[in-house]
């Protein structure tokens, strides 16, 4: 596939507040990238440079190879979803779809056909005349997402576009926006700090925090792989424990030795400290005496299809947090198991230049 | 109970606030020039007022000049919002605060003020310094109603405009614009009825030869006041009212409330 946006190397402060840090991000054609990261990390902003409405401080932006760091948001073939909705209070619906094809300059027809169609893609037929403030936030976020793409832009910017939708209608519109881009082979940048919603709908995920690009992958990596702590952290529940490397493929955590698959190939030396990713769902209940260590079960909460117990190992204070579709009861001491190739080891982050150096590989 | 002294609180109110005009439009009706006894209903007030050319004369220049006054504030008073948000916060600020005493300014200061600057450039005084010195007390009523519209939602309308394709110029006229109409609109009329209203600004910047209505009343109130006055005021006042009915449906529609 071939590049289609390219940020380099992209500062960005207000005041002193800074807000993007030598930002380097390539962007795919027809690719579905989400910027993923907390709340007040720079996503925004990085949306709002790629869209124009903000200068960067330093660096450049690469359309299709083309240098578009000045040019104006209104002569950029992309369009914008705005985190806020943006739409035109005081037109109607049909209004505020048209409003790009008419400025354009197409034909009345044309634009009353698109503008239907578009309606029929976001599921709300029949909405030309309503007001905007008729609307729920839903349906207004819906018409938002028409009013960006009856533009065929090659490129859409779509900023937190489900925020506002309950859990049912979030996850029909993922589909929905999933179908959308197919239907219509755009390139989506989308933004979100909701990592479910990321990993089910992208082709590459870019979680970031404070400004920095804490790694970049497809979904799989990043949930199986998680470069640093953080990663880990954000993007699921996850036991991160401080380990050491005993030898290749073998770790201690907390008084344990887990076979593993790392070594001083992938550049864990023996002796060397590390952080452990272990997620929930790969501890495995054994019988007591039978796995790696033991335990006995602190707390249960049933959460939908499985259940959720805190385990406090056996000799120590540190619980292990599990998830396992079958029920256990609370007070009950268990083994507990982990297959090596479900152990992510990881190096410690260090100081905030190794940090970066490490994106930079 | 409590619901009885409350309606009866608030008719006392009303009371208070319109007998006075109502004593007014029933005089006006009068057939007897007295102030005080209604003797038979008569239209011969009516009669007087549109046959004197005074009247008529001054009731004509508080208009033009209310309508010339109003609209020249409007457009400088909107360029100036538009020309703020484009500055740094703090010279905004300080733009504003200075926008902000002339308003508190005692008018009876303006006045002198504003004559003694006409003297000093030798602009001898009537219709135009009368215009002038309205258009400069309207424009910071214009900025403190327009400026509020023009915030951070009329920013992301504005950039989303630019985002679908719109040029800078068209994206204000079709996007910002609209927005920033219910502020202009309230600024035009709160304008208008200052303007309308005023007494003493006009009072020493009119020189000899030229009188507005409310130049003309005081000017009788030495020779004493005719019914027709009277008569006079019942129309403005059936007027102001009428306009602000009409407004009040409007802003309903816009659903912004219009507070004056
Ligand atoms: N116009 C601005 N002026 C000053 N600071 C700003 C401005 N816009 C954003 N910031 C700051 O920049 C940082 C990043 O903001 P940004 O909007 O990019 O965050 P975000 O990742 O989109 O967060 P969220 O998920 O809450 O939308 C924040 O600390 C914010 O306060
Ligand atoms: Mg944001």
């Amino acid at each position: 596939m071939a590049e289609l946006i390219r940020l380099d190397n992209i500062s960005k402060s207000y005041g002193d507040n800074e807000v993007l840090d030598e930002l380097t991000l390539t962007v795919e054609e027809n690719q579905f990238v989400t910027l993923l990261g907390p709340s007040g990390c720079g996503k925004t902003t990085t949306l709002r440079i790629i869209g124009g409405f903000e200068k960067p401080d330093q660096g450049r932006v690469y359309f299709d190879g083309k240098d578009i760091t000045d040019l104006p948001p209104n002569m950029r073939p992309l369009n914008t979803v705005f985190q806020n909705y943006a739409l035109f209070p005081h037109m109607t619906v049909g209004e505020n779809i048209a409003f790009g094809l008419k400025v354009s300059g197409k034909s009345d027809q044309y634009i009353k056909d698109k503008v239907k169609y578009a309606l029929k893609l976001v599921n709300l037929k029949g909405f030309e005349n309503r007001k905007i403030t008729q609307l729920s936030g839903g349906q207004q976020q819906r018409i938002a997402m028409a009013r960006a793409i009856v533009n065929e832009p090659k490129v859409l910017l779509l900023d937190e576009p489900l925020g506002a939708l309950d859990l049912k209608l979030r996850q029909e519109m993922q589909y929905e926006l999933v179908r959308l881009k197919k239907e219509l082979g755009i390139t989506f940048i989308y933004v979100t700090h909701d990592q479910e919603e990321a990993l089910t709908m992208s082709d590459k995920v870019v979680v970031m925090n404070d400004g920095y690009i804490q790694q970049e992958g497809t979904p799989e990596q990043i949930y199986n792989e998680p470069e640093n702590a953080f990663v880990a952290d954000f993007i699921g529940d996850s036991n991160i424990i401080p380990g050491r490397m005993v030898e290749d493929r073998l770790v201690e955590i907390k008084g344990v030795k887990f076979p593993c698959i790392d070594g001083t190939e992938n550049g864990f030396r023996p002796g060397q400290r590390v952080d452990v990713v272990i997620r929930p769902e790969d501890i495995e209940i054994r019988p007591y005496g039978e796995g790696l260590f033991n335990g006995t079960i602190t707390s249960k909460l049933f959460i939908g299809v499985h259940y959720e117990m805190l385990v406090k190992q056996e000799g120590g204070k540190f619980e292990w947090l599990l998830q396992n579709y079958d029920e256990h009861q609370v007070g009950s001491e268990i083994g507990m198991y982990v297959r090596p190739e479900n152990i992510q080891i990881m190096h410690k982050p260090q100081s905030d230049d190794e940090k970066r150096m490490n994106l930079e590989i | 109970m409590k619901k009885t002294i409350s309606t009866l609180y608030i008719a006392l109110v009303m009371l208070f606030l319109y007998l006075p005009i109502a004593a007014l439009i029933v005089l006006s009706f009068n057939e007897s020039k007295s102030m005080a006894n209604f003797s038979g209903f008569s239209l011969q007030w009516y009669e007087e007022l549109f046959r004197s050319r005074m009247l008529m004369q001054a009731v004509g220049n508080t208009f033009s000049i209310a309508i010339i006054s109003s609209v020249a504030a409007t457009v400088i008073g909107t360029l100036a919002v538009l020309g703020l948000s484009n500055m740094k916060k703090k010279s905004q600020d300080i733009i504003l605060a200075a926008n902000n005493i002339p308003m508190l300014n005692a008018d009876i200061v303006t006045g002198l003020s504003l004559m003694l600057c006409f003297i000093m450039l030798r602009l001898p005084l009537g219709y135009g310094t009368i215009l002038f010195a309205h258009i400069t007390f309207s424009i910071p009523y214009v900025v403190l109603s327009v400026r509020p519209r023009l915030n951070r939602n009329t920013d992301r309308l504005f950039e989303a405009a630019l985002d679908l394709g719109a040029s800078r110029g068209y994206a204000f006229r079709k996007i910002v614009l609209p927005e920033l109409k219910p502020g202009i609109l309230s600024g035009f009329l709160l304008a208008f009825t200052m303007s309308v209203d005023d007494f003493i600004i006009t009072y020493f910047n009119k020189g000899e030869g030229i009188n507005t209505i409310s130049t003309i009343i005081y000017s009788q109130v030495k020779v004493g006041i005719r019914p027709s006055l009277f008569a006079l005021s019942t129309i403005i006042f059936v007027v102001a009212f009428a306009a602000l009915i009409v407004v009040n449906r409007n802003s309903d529609r816009n659903e912004v409330a219009f507070n004056l």
